[in-house]
């Protein structure tokens, strides 16, 4: 008798577990993103960007302010978004970044905590603490389906552009001449130079790409995602326990920590949705205590 | 007996000049409630006490041991949250809920602080705001606790010493009493075994334990009396504003604001915190109420944020630091 009924609970778990699935790999890959700019700058100068959600909250309101005010598709916005992103990241290079590296890890690490609050309450100043959304474009609200499932049409393009964007920066960073640069600034900056690398403007790119890639993560979580000025410190702290957990600085491990960490996220949220946070915490505090390397750094 | 009676009250270290701006700066504290009745300026300087006591406990940890925790905001929020649910659910006097606050804050802080010290640097920021934010959390979750909403003591009709509810002038001195007690702890600590000892390994830890210092022992002691001196601050902030939830007593910008008066001020020297407040508190009270009113937030956490990064910048050792280089060129 009871047959029937377990088989039909079971096709539900099954259906749910898929959608959890998809769901998590769509975020995964989304915060795999977001960290991708914080990762790269680690590995190259070894520093911190605490002001990196910051850079995120840029872009979003790069998209928002685009389609509300020159009435462009957010979706266009992300060429603007990027090259924001990308001068964002060089301007805080040459003003600040540049004169803290000089100093103490202290000075460091509250020279990009002051930028990280500066832009936050300058975006605070200028568009006030309301909550805001992107309302019209073409990705916005509408969405696939697959089979049963029903998947927000703009994460899908997101992840698709995240996935094709990691190509280009991997391959950037590991087959061209410039990321030749890049990692031999990153190995020691000393040699770098003696062999002709001019490593201010490799740190200086690193951080304009840096910026650029999360710049256009921003654009893209505009469609879907609250906007506030608020806003990065929610994905600070999620890209720094996907970097650590990939391993700071290896771009390899930044792709498959943010799918393991989207999962995290989803299928815990799914259970208790107060604490879906509070996982993310738990699993940077339980890898940089147990595996500190990460699971592919170096 | 008589060297640590010694150690707490005496200066003897310090120039004529500081011990001389010291007891001018209690005498304008003693005097400030009889000279100025406006309320709004009363409250302005009840909340730098509180921040230059909150800095003088964070000085030990990331001061003096050179240790950046973003994480400061928890302990404060245990100490409050104690006070407050002994009040609230058991009617126990104030003074008997302060002891307890600390201890937990103590004990939680022991428990975390092995695997966190495994940790150095960024690491170590990162995963101080990371169990902070986790505590915070599971305060909005926790329905015995308020949860968001938080907890309300109920208020008495007359002053009451049991309670510690009365005006503002007896905030005031109550504060200023805290302050002191924990002032005068800093000044036989920062002489003490322990506090050579936490130097020795912020300047340099190979060295210090070469010299057979347990290092992280050190660091873990010195992390658990930070954790113990927060809470302390947390139970007044009960007592004073008789309301708390977790974005008031446990948010990250609480934990930013105690590591940054003492940045601003001076990090690692007995006078920085004080400083770093008497700068910061006004700023933020008068400035913010006032840009507040034309509608207009967040001008002051940006010039917060100026400050922190030309400091970062120029003068890691923040405002004491530039006095102390002027006096050594005259």
């Amino acid at each position: 008798m009871l047959l029937p009924f377990v088989i039909i609970t079971d096709l539900r778990k099954m259906e749910l577990a898929i959608e959890l699935i998809l769901f998590g790999i769509l975020m995964g890959l989304i915060f795999a993103f977001i960290s991708l700019g914080l990762a790269l700058i680690f590995g190259v100068m070894n520093i911190v960007n605490f002001a990196h959600g910051e850079f995120l909250m840029v872009g979003m309101y790069v998209g928002l302010l685009t389609s509300t005010y020159l009435r462009l598709d957010p979706f266009l916005s992300l060429p603007i978004a990027a090259a924001m992103g990308f001068l964002l990241g060089i301007a805080s290079y040459r003003l600040l970044i540049k004169d803290i590296l000089r100093g103490p890890m202290v000075a460091q690490l509250f020279g990009t905590f002051g930028l990280m609050l500066f832009l936050r309450y300058l975006a605070m100043f200028i568009f006030g603490p309301d909550i805001r959304t992107v309302s019209s474009g073409i990705l916005v609200g509408k969405s696939v389906s697959l089979g049963w499932v029903a998947l927000d049409l703009s994460k899908v393009v997101a992840a698709g552009l995240c996935l094709g964007l990691f190509v280009v920066v991997y391959w950037i960073i590991n087959r061209t001449k410039l990321g030749r640069a890049l990692r031999a600034t990153s190995l020691d900056a000393e040699a770098a130079r003696y062999m002709g690398i001019d490593t201010e403007k490799m740190n200086a790119l690193a951080w304009g790409i840096g910026g650029a890639t999360v710049g256009i993560a921003g654009g893209l979580l505009a469609h879907f995602y609250y906007i506030t000025p608020t806003v990065g410190m929610v994905f600070i702290l999620i890209a720094f326990a996907t970097v650590a957990l990939g391993g700071f600085g290896s771009i390899s491990g930044t792709f498959i920590a943010g799918l393991i960490i989207g999962l995290i996220q989803v299928i815990g949220g799914q259970y208790l949705s107060e604490l879906k946070f509070t996982f993310i915490y738990l699993t940077y505090f339980l890898t940089v205590v147990f595996r500190p390397r990460g699971l592919f750094g170096w | 007996m008589g060297r640590i009676l010694g150690d707490i009250f005496s200066f003897g270290d310090r120039p004529v000049s500081e011990r001389i701006g010291f007891i001018v700066f209690i005498l304008i504290i003693l005097a400030f409630p009889w000279t100025v009745k406006l309320a709004y300026a009363r409250a302005v300087m009840i909340k730098f006490l509180l921040f230059a006591l909150f800095g003088l406990g964070w000085n030990l940890i990331g001061g003096y041991g050179g240790q950046v925790d973003l994480g400061q905001a928890k302990n404060v929020g245990f100490g409050a949250y104690a006070t407050a649910l002994m009040m609230f659910h058991w009617k126990i006097p104030f003074w008997l809920t302060v002891v307890p606050g600390m201890i937990f804050a103590t004990a939680e802080s022991f428990a975390v602080a092995y695997p966190m010290f495994r940790l150095r640097g960024h690491y170590f920021a990162i995963a101080t705001l990371c169990v902070a934010l986790v505590w915070k959390e599971l305060f909005v979750f926790w329905d015995w606790t308020g949860g968001a909403r938080g907890v309300e003591i109920p208020i008495k009709s007359t002053p009451n010493f049991a309670y510690m509810q009365f005006g503002a002038v007896g905030y005031h001195y109550f504060i200023f009493g805290l302050f002191m007690a924990q002032f005068l702890f800093m000044n036989w600590f920062r002489k003490s075994k322990l506090g050579y000892e936490l130097q020795a390994v912020r300047d340099n830890e190979d060295a210090a334990a070469s010299l057979g210092i347990n290092v992280t022992a050190t660091k873990v002691k010195t992390y658990c009396i930070t954790a113990a001196l927060g809470a302390l601050g947390g139970s007044f902030i009960t007592v004073y504003y008789l309301y708390i939830d977790p974005d008031l007593v446990m948010p990250l910008d609480l934990s930013i604001l105690i590591a940054m008066t003492v940045m601003v001020g001076g990090a690692g020297s007995i006078w920085g915190p004080i400083i770093g407040a008497a700068i910061l508190i006004p700023l933020d009270m008068y400035l913010g109420a006032w840009l507040a009113g034309g509608g207009r937030y967040g001008i002051d956490f940006m010039i917060y944020a100026l400050i922190i990064m030309i400091i970062a910048a120029r003068e890691p050792k923040g405002i004491w630091g530039i006095v102390e280089r002027i006096k050594k060129s005259r």
